[in-house]
């Protein structure tokens, strides 16, 4: 109550003052200074960015209804595209490992874990009174079932390439080089090689019922069978997905009857649909919508740190970006503080790295801090005094949009004529992985996160030189052998400062070098009825609802 | 088509004139519109539009592109009459300027498309036989096409920006088009002063430019002014569905299709443009509905 | 009238065939790659190419058109490549939505733009001819995303009366047929008032008139009847629309039809369900067209000559 009355005096304050202050820009600026630490402090200390005055809020069912912005695309665990089917999918299974709230790993069907000292060996204790959906015992052999129907080529599974990597010769090289069961409740795995980020990708490993699999192939993505808190019941693909309470789970049972999870594409509509009861809770609620919200006294607005990074890729073959003067020119022309409060209400934060600060190994950099003067100037030592025209690529959503323009408007100020090409996702990337010679892109106004939060996941795709299309996204065309030197010792490396330092030095090579327009890091920002607890997003945008409870 | 006839018949009699002077007759149904009082608000208000569209640049206080990051999506005040959008930029500003756009936009597509699809019309009804069914089926295949394949097909091939949305709605308005020209192509054909030119050995191609494409012009004037309308439209659906106009230029359509995620926040943002669309639009429909009734014999 | 028909469905043949081949080389030269898609962002070209082997994409595009129509004859549409599941059960499960959709969206349309086009006729030239003209006219004017959104805010947020999305009750369909219907009420408005002027001129018309009938008897019975038969064939060609434009109302209502699903499948270059759909469409647009013209071939025996 306290917390949002703080809020609104703040907004009203700035309303106030912005426009007393038409026309002059230094007060505005530090009108808006005021209120983004005021802002800051409200959410920081438990989450809310706004808090219902009616706390006691009951529902009306026990039935929780989750409204989302995209789609859950598949309910096969080993071949998820996105971060929502992720979401969903953890509803049905379990994985031996997992991320708690805070970002710490803890055991799920792993009760307990051993690393052995060279990095290469891992033992997994199971738990041993886990059942499949089916009825079937959990036990090692699932693990070793699970993990052979992901590395067969023939099933062609996107978590394949987790562990398998390929050579520059296209031979291929498992990272694993056993799995064993010396009993029914242990695992062994055994690496090839140290490789850092093993058990931070076990938290995306989940354990199907082998019988399940053997009955459905492929199809178990219609069919799934897991062990996790709730059974599937609907799938219906580009509408939603439900499933209901396992009575029988090993773990707390939920409190909730059934989960729904709708997916509403219309942000306005999901927002109508969180007031009206219609949805418990939505995910995001886009900056814009939440003064819709505000006025209601049963809804909650949380907000959380993000893995998403904002950035536009600079061409790096281009002649005219191929100079990192133009480059770090662009970088100061863009004023991060104004993109963060025009794009997100000021609920984001300004790029202060490549990665966003939750990402392992991150290092704050120095700022490319906003200034016209110093932009010009590199411009003009570049010889770019006068500009020159550059296309820049993106989605078609009005967000997205707005971003670009948001560039554009921000480049012209260093006479770079910017012509924004919104595209539909399918053709960005039909025009994006091309070979080399036939390269048209310019920049391109996109985001990154990654879920597995660590550096070589945030930057080996984007930055590293094998990696330029068509072979994968690092649309900069960054190749730097250095760079690429860093990344690989920091990957091969168990020792966790050593690790740290490598990606320091790769941090700051690649800021300096300027390949992107660092723009900002999102937040996570979701909104609920106040009778909902225990539903949450984590960072990487998956929503957790086990545990949730509707406050009858 | 009978009862057409015999209603032309009919109204030929009292009117006494065999061919009545050119001037008289204009005279005469500039009285009988100014009659249907809709239609002469709808045709004042797109004089107006049209007026603001040619003048916008010059009268509005803003520039259009000017963005004040410090005042985003704040509602009508003195200093914005219509409020700003989500980039701080001056909505009146942008509406007034982006008249010019949408409106030559909607304007060329439906010129465009209603040229080809008189043309064809012209040719299906004229001719008949072969052709007639050649142009129909080929007429089947675009209805039987959904604009927003064809959006995203042209899309591809020439980019984003206002021209795709012209091509997607003018290709639209082809079949449209060549279905009602090629109906009235079939009426004026058989009528008695075509027969008789005919037998005073005119060719097929004087017969058909010179005499009959004169008589389905008050078909294809009625049904233009309503095409203008849907072609508003049309180009906000794509725009909604995000095959819009290029994003950078102040256009109704993109105005509207970003101002709805606004609707509950700022709703000015989606009112302005949304309203201007609506009266345009209906301001095209009624003028043309009224021009149906004042050329229509039928309707006398 | 039975050698008419099969002669129309004959020329209809080969249209069909023209448009399943267009719509199949639109699908692959429109740019994207359902490969990478599938894949994603982040896969290498080998993982790619394995994608597309897989899905039979990097045949020429001939040989797969001639598979695909080959798969057609035997039954078989082929897969949907979002998730493993034939194209048939990814698109049977969205008819029921859309259909139910279209008839109530149809339904409310006939009884006001009729109604308002009959008053708008009989009472010609007068303020209510105006104002049932301005009503009708603004369904056709107003951009039906905006209209769908702005009552969302009316009756579901502000006034708690009916739920914005899905559709679980009757309550959940009002919404979305206003929004998809207001066009049709529009179209049907006005054509039926020019048809009812028409008729009202007829000289049996003013025969019943002269007969001494009511007015009311006189509008009905024999000028409306005398135009319903167009009225009919009108709303028939409005339904052929109806079915492929529901995608604005789907979107906002989020509604799991054949609309959204043309929509998604299309952004996710899901070829043979967007082909699937497309050429449904088509053939229903066909069809109807058939039955319009057969019917107008009742009502006017000239029109099958000409």
């Amino acid at each position: 109550m306290k917390r949002k009355k703080l809020v609104a005096l703040a907004l009203v304050g700035v309303m106030a003052l912005s426009l007393a202050a038409c026309g002059n820009k230094e007060e505005k600026s530090s009108t808006k200074s005021e209120t983004k630490t005021e802002g800051t402090t409200a959410k920081a200390e438990d989450g809310y960015l706004i808090k219902a005055s009616n706390q006691d809020a009951k529902s009306k069912d026990n039935d929780l209804v989750i409204a989302i912005e995209g789609s859950v695309s598949s309910l096969d665990p080993a071949n998820i595209p996105d971060t929502n089917a992720i979401s969903a999918t953890r509803g049905i299974y379990d994985t031996l490992v997992k991320f708690n709230r805070d970002l710490e790993l803890e055991g799920s069907l792993a009760e307990k874990w051993e690393i052995s000292d060279d990095s290469l060996t891992y033992t997994f204790h199971l738990r041993k009174d886990v059942k499949f959906h089916d009825g079937t015992d959990f036990n090692a052999q699932a693990i070793v079932s699970n993990y052979e129907r992901i590395i067969d080529k023939e099933n062609n599974l996107r978590q394949r390439r987790t562990y398998i990597v390929t050579n520059a010769d296209g031979s291929e090289k498992n990272r694993i080089e056993s799995i064993e069961t010396p009993d029914d409740y242990t695992v062994v795995y055994k690496l090839t090689e140290a490789w850092a980020p093993f058990i931070n990708r076990l938290t995306q490993f989940c354990v199907i019922s082998p019988k399940a699999l053997e009955e459905h192939g492929n199809a178990i993505m219609n069919n799934p069978v897991g062990t996790g808190a709730f059974k599937f019941q609907e799938w219906e693909e580009g509408d939603h997905t439900t499933m209901v309470k396992n009575e029988d789970y090993w773990g707390e049972v939920p409190s909730v009857d059934s989960v729904t999870i709708r997916e509403v594409p219309e942000a306005g509509s999901r927002t109508a649909m969180l007031q009206t009861g219609e949805a418990d809770f939505i995910y995001p609620i886009p900056s814009d919508q939440i003064a819709a919200v505000e006025g209601s006294d049963d809804i909650n607005v949380h907000i959380d740190d993000s893995n998403i990074m904002r950035y536009v890729t600079l061409n790096m073959n281009l002649p005219e970006l191929s100079d990192v003067k133009v480059r770090q020119a662009m970088n100061y022309a863009i004023d991060k503080e104004a993109y963060v409060q025009v794009m997100y209400n000021g609920n984001a934060k300004v790029a202060t790295s490549l990665v966003p600060s939750i990402i392992h190994g991150y290092q704050e950099q120095e700022a490319y801090t906003y200034d016209l003067e110093k932009a010009k100037e590199l411009m003009k030592e570049a010889g770019y005094e006068d500009g020159f025209k550059l296309t820049l690529w993106g989605d078609n959503t009005s967000q997205e949009i707005k971003g670009m323009t948001f560039v554009k408007q921000q480049l012209e100020q260093i006479n770079i004529d910017v012509e924004v090409l919104p595209m539909e996702p399918a053709t960005v990337s039909d025009k994006i992985y091309v070979d080399k010679d036939e390269a048209e892109i310019n920049m391109w106004y996109v985001n990154w996160s990654a879920s597995d939060f660590t550096m070589d996941g945030s930057l080996r795709s984007l930055l590293y030189s094998t990696m330029v299309p068509p072979t994968s996204a690092n649309t900069a065309y960054y190749e730097n052998p250095e760079f690429d030197a860093l990344l690989d010792d920091g990957l091969h490396t168990a020792d966790e400062s050593e690790q740290k330092d490598y990606y320091a030095k790769a941090q700051k090579m690649a800021w300096e070098a300027a390949p992107w327009l660092f723009l900002g890091n999102d937040e996570v920002l979701y909104s609920t009825k106040s009778y909902v607890s225990d539903v949450y997003v984590l960072p990487d945008g998956a929503f957790t609802f086990s545990e949730a409870k509707l406050a009858q | 088509m009978q009862k057409t006839m015999i209603n032309k018949n009919i109204t030929l009699k009292p009117g006494a004139e065999e061919l009545p002077k050119a001037k008289n007759r204009f005279v005469e149904l500039a009285k009988k519109f100014s009659k249907r009082k809709t239609a002469v608000a709808a045709l004042i208000f797109i004089i107006f539009i049209i007026l603001v569209a040619i003048a916008a640049p010059s009268f509005v206080p803003y520039d259009p592109g000017a963005s004040d990051y410090f005042a985003v999506l704040q509602g009508p005040s003195k200093a914005h009459i219509w409020g700003t959008d989500e980039l701080g930029q001056d909505v009146f500003s942008r509406l007034m300027v982006g008249t010019r756009l949408s409106l030559s936009s909607a304007l060329i597509a439906t010129i465009v498309g209603t040229a080809f699809g008189v043309l064809l019309g012209l040719l299906a009804g004229f001719y008949g036989g072969i052709i007639d069914s050649a142009i129909m089926r080929f007429c089947d295949v675009m209805f039987a096409f959904p604009d927003i394949l064809l959006a995203i097909a042209v899309v591809a091939v020439i980019g984003p920006g206002m021209i795709n949305v012209m091509i997607a709605v003018a290709v639209f308005t082809v079949p449209s088009f060549a279905r009602i020209i090629r109906s009235a192509t079939l009426s004026v054909k058989s009528q008695l002063y075509i027969e008789v030119a005919r037998s005073l050995g005119c060719s097929n191609t004087r017969i058909l430019f010179v005499h009959v494409f004169p008589g389905t012009i008050q078909t294809m004037i009625v049904n233009f002014t309503m095409r203008v309308g849907t072609a508003i439209l049309a180009a906000s659906s794509l725009s909604f569905l995000g095959f819009g106009a290029n994003v950078t230029e102040p256009d109704w359509g993109a105005m509207l299709s970003t101002g709805r995620n606004y609707l509950n926040t700022a709703p000015h943002m989606v009112l302005f443009p949304g309203i201007l669309i609506f009266l345009t639009v209906l301001a095209f429909n009624l003028l043309g509905d009224g021009l149906r009734d004042t050329l229509d014999p039928k309707l006398n | 009238m039975g050698r008419y028909v099969a002669k129309r469905v004959v020329s209809t043949l080969p249209l069909i065939f023209v448009i399943s081949f267009l719509i199949f080389m639109f699908m692959h030269l429109i740019p994207g790659d359902p490969a990478r898609m599938i894949a994603g962002q982040d896969a290498t070209k080998e993982d790619v190419a394995v994608v597309r082997e897989q899905l039979g994409l990097d045949k020429p595009v001939l040989t797969q058109y001639k598979d695909y129509m080959k798969g057609i004859f035997s039954g078989d549409m082929g897969m949907s490549i979002k998730n493993n599941k034939t194209v048939a059960e990814t698109i049977v499960p969205r008819f029921g939505p859309t259909i139910l959709l279209t008839l109530s969206s149809i339904t409310w349309a006939a009884l006001f733009g009729i109604g308002l086009g009959i008053i708008s006729a009989v009472f010609r030239g007068k303020p209510l001819d105006y104002l049932g003209m301005i009503i009708a006219i603004s369904g056709i004017s107003i951009p039906g995303f905006w209209l769908g959104l702005e009552m969302i805010q009316i009756f579901s947020v502000h006034l708690g009366l009916l739920p914005t999305a899905g559709l679980d009750s009757w309550r959940s369909y009002i919404l979305p047929s206003l929004t998809m219907g207001a066009g049709i009420m529009a179209v049907l408005a006005r054509f039926t008032r020019s048809s009812m002027l028409g008729s009202l001129r007829d000289d049996y018309v003013r025969t019943a008139r002269a007969k001494g009938q009511t007015e009311g008897k006189v509008i009905m019975k024999h000028a409306f009847k005398n135009s319903s038969i167009e009225i009919i064939t009108i709303i028939g060609l409005q339904i052929g629309g109806l079915l492929s434009g529901s995608v604005l109302a789907e979107t906002v209502f989020s509604i799991p039809g054949l609309g959204r699903l043309l929509v998604d499948s299309i952004n996710f270059r899901d070829y043979k369900v967007v082909q699937a759909l497309l050429l449904f469409f088509a053939l229903e647009y066909i069809i109807i067209n058939l039955v319009v013209d057969v019917l107008y071939g009742f009502i006017n025996p000239r029109v099958r000559y000409e």
